[in-house]
Order: structure tokens, then C-alpha cells, then sequence
């Protein structure tokens, strides 16, 4: 099995204005694979579509080689999933409610269980109705975890939450991947966590899937060029111009993806050059390319 | 000694780990026979890609600064003064070329640049 999650021509509606269409993503097994997309974007909906608690009107899923939904029954066993908001009883103590859960998950490790409890100082016999935002968060982790999935959704896990709190849970996170190689599948506003940890970067606009490539080429390929005596027409590039910007009487600033090194030639030979190559971080990456995107989306021109 | 990874610098984060080790051997605070944190450890202290420590483990092996032996870890190996010292030079240059890259970005001079760095170590210095 290569993949952890395959998603092939998936459409799906809600009401009239909101649609998944045509949606193909891939989650390589053993990768941690980051989602990113603004709010409504669809990223909850695509993961609610993984674990079969949406159906789709078109498309195939598959999760762990198995078909969605399926085999949810099967598949739900190997994967753990931490969603946006914890749904859990708010009226048993932390400790109840791992009991609870520990008798839906045959793996479930009672040991380790423990020893997270302890390294997220956590008190079991709270309710879990008057915990803390961050100690819910903690204990939607642990839960996760503790069934000893081969593959953890991750919404949003720690969105809102102080930096204590995230550093402890995806401490704890990448403890049990790098322990049991476990493929990852993370959504969060928190670009520089993700930037951190994944080698795959998916991102989601409007309903659609408008980026998804190695985290590497992601961050590599995307530079902003200053360039004097710029060519009016760039059609003949080796790169695909984004976007470009006028600075001045003869300088202007260029986005562009598919960078590599020596493409600087290219403006040689016309007329121009390049006086500076910046690279973008993965957040300057992630708003230029929905900027890019969306213009095109609106039918204006993409230079 | 990697508290300071920056994971949105364009150097890689692997390369930037791979940098740490090799600026500690040179420097005398990692010794010979010392044991690097287990890819484990160091990939969830620094909350990043357990696959980034690994390629950065086998980088340093490949450039003959530490051995992997089997079951049991990552050592450093013993390295020669001159090649240690050799290996500053480079880290020299890396940020130096990072400097003048900023600099040249937001228009600063290059006379500028060497009064700042005169004044600098010049404050620093005892």
C-alpha cells in the first residue's frame, strides 16, 4: 500500500453554493501531509469526506487500501482523528472518558495512555466539560494516540491554542510517528508549525485543490525576482509568471513558480536582468499563489 | 545547541540541523564518541519531520563527522584540527553571503556594511 489516502474525481454539494468538484488528492504512506486553504475552503468537508461522515455524489475515496465509507467500520479503527470542536461527554471525568474510548480500539495502549496523561499534566478525574481549551486539546491528542492509529486526521488540532499547549501536543505527535511511522494528515492556519513538520503541501480554495506537490518544491520553486529592463512579453519563459508589479521607470517585481537556478539566462537574452532572488517562505508562498489564483479564478488576466 | 532552526529560512531544515552538529564538532563542544540525540528525541524536541533529522544524520555520516552504528545511535567521529577548523570557513561564507543578500535587498551599501560590522565586533569585543 503506497498511499494513505487516494481521492480520485470526488464531487460533492452542499445546497447550491458550496461544492467539492473534481477533487484528486494523495496522501503518500509514511508522509505528513499538510493542508492548508482559508476558512470555507472546504478542508473540513474534505476530511469529513475521508472518514466517511459525508458521502460524495461523485468520485472514489480510499483510506488505508480500503474503499470509504464502505469499509468505515474497519478503516475507522486504524485512524485517529482529532476534529476542529471535542465532541466529547462533558459530564465524565478525563479518566472515564479514556475508558470509554479505549473499548472501541482493540490496539488501544493502556501504557502509553498513561504516560501521556503524565507528559500533557493532565488530571484524570477533572470532567472533561470544565477543562481548558488547551487541556481539551490534550486530551483529543492523547486519545488519538493512544488507539495506536496507522493514519491521524488532524483538523485544525491546535488552532487557538497558546504555544505551550502546541509545542506539548505535536511534541507528542511526532514522538509517535517517528516511533511507528504512522502517516500524518494535518489541517491548520498555523503555516510555520506545518512549514516545520511535513514533507507534502495540499492546499484548498474555494472547493478545490489548487496546489499539491513535495513541501520542497513548494517552498523552492515559488521566488519574486526584481528585474530591470523587464521584457513586456514573457511567454517564452522556462518559468510561469504569476504576477508582476511595476516599481518604477525601468524595475519591476516578478512572482514566479517553477524557479530553477539559471534561468537568470533567460532574461539575459532579453535585454533584461535580474537584480535580486528571494525566496518565500511557505506563508508568502500559500497567500501569493491564492492571490495568483483567485485572480485567474475571476477571469482577469494572469500574466 | 539546535534551539535555532528556523524552519522559514530557504536553507533546508535538514541542512540547517546538519550545520548545528558540524559548527559543535568544530567549536570542541561535541567530542569524539559523543552520542547525538536519536532521531526520535530530536525530531520531537524540534517538532519537525522525523525523515528531516535522518537525512541530516546521514549527511554528516557521508562527510565523515559521525558513524551510525547499528541498534545503537549516532556518534561523532573523530575529526582533525585542520579539518575542523577548515569546516568554519564555509559557515564563514554562509553567512556572510546571507548578510550581503539582505543587505543588497534593502539597500544597503557595501561601505556601509563593513562600517557596521567594524562597529560591531568593535562593541563586542573586550
Amino acid at each position: 500500500m503506497t498511499n494513505a489516502v487516494e481521492i480520485h474525481e470526488l464531487d460533492y454539494r452542499a445546497g447550491k453554493s458550496f461544492a467539492i468538484q473534481d477533487l484528486d488528492l494523495t496522501v503518500p504512506t509514511g508522509s505528513i501531509y499538510g493542508f492548508l486553504g482559508p476558512n470555507g475552503s472546504g478542508k473540513t468537508t474534505t476530511i469529513r469526506l475521508i472518514l466517511g461522515l459525508l458521502r460524495a455524489r461523485a468520485g472514489t475515496i480510499q483510506v488505508l487500501g480500503e474503499p470509504m465509507p464502505l469499509c468505515a467500520p474497519t478503516v475507522l479503527a486504524r485512524v485517529g482523528f482529532v476534529p476542529e470542536q471535542p465532541h466529547l461527554d462533558p459530564t465524565l471525568t478525563v479518566r472515564e472518558t479514556m475508558r470509554f474510548r479505549a473499548a472501541f480500539y482493540a490496539k488501544w495502549d493502556g501504557g502509553w495512555a498513561e504516560q501521556l496523561l503524565h507528559t500533557f499534566d493532565l488530571d484524570p478525574d477533572h470532567l472533561f466539560g470544565k477543562l481548558s481549551k488547551g487541556q481539551k486539546g490534550k486530551v483529543m491528542m492523547l486519545l488519538a494516540l493512544a488507539q495506536r492509529p496507522e493514519l491521524l486526521v488532524l483538523d485544525e488540532p491546535t488552532d487557538g491554542l497558546d504555544p505551550v499547549v502546541r509545542r506539548d501536543m505535536l511534541s507528542a505527535l511526532i514522538d509517535y510517528v517517528s516511533q511507528h511511522g504512522a502517516s500524518v494528515f494535518i489541517s491548520s492556519h498555523l503555516v510555520h508549525e506545518l512549514e516545520r513538520m511535513c514533507d507534502w503541501i495540499g492546499v484548498m480554495d474555494n472547493g478545490r485543490l489548487v496546489s499539491h506537490m513535495p513541501m520542497e518544491q513548494f517552498k523552492n520553486g515559488i521566488k519574486r525576482l526584481l528585474v530591470s529592463e523587464a521584457p513586456a512579453d514573457a511567454g517564452s519563459a522556462p518559468f510561469a509568471v504569476l504576477a508582476r508589479d511595476r516599481n518604477g521607470a525601468a524595475s519591476e517585481t516578478w512572482l514566479v513558480r517553477g524557479w530553477e537556478s539559471g534561468m537568470t539566462t533567460w532574461f539575459d537574452g532579453h535585454g533584461a536582468s535580474v537584480q535580486s532572488i528571494v525566496d518565500l517562505d511557505l506563508e508568502d508562498g500559500f497567500v501569493e499563489l491564492l492571490r495568483t489564483f483567485r485572480r485567474a479564478a475571476h477571469g482577469q488576466e494572469v500574466l | 545547541m539546535f534551539d535555532h532552526i528556523d524552519p522559514r529560512s530557504p536553507n533546508p531544515l535538514y541542512a540547517q540541523i546538519a550545520a548545528r552538529v558540524r559548527v559543535a564538532v568544530a567549536a570542541g563542544s561535541l567530542r569524539p564518541g559523543d552520542a547525538l540525540p536519536s532521531v526520535r528525541q530530536l525530531a520531537s524536541r524540534l517538532r519537525v519531520n522525523p525523515a528531516t533529522v535522518v537525512q541530516a544524520y546521514r549527511e554528516l555520516e557521508a562527510d565523515g563527522f559521525v558513524e551510525l552504528r547499528q541498534g545503537a545511535g549516532t556518534f561523532v567521529r573523530e575529526v582533525r584540527a585542520a579539518r575542523r577548523a577548515g569546516e568554519r570557513a564555509p559557515q564563514a561564507a554562509t553567512v556572510v553571503r546571507r548578510m550581503v543578500a539582505e543587505a543588497g535587498r534593502i539597500g544597503v551599501s557595501v561601505d556601509e556594511l563593513h562600517a557596521a560590522i567594524a562597529d560591531e565586533i568593535g562593541v563586542k569585543a573586550p
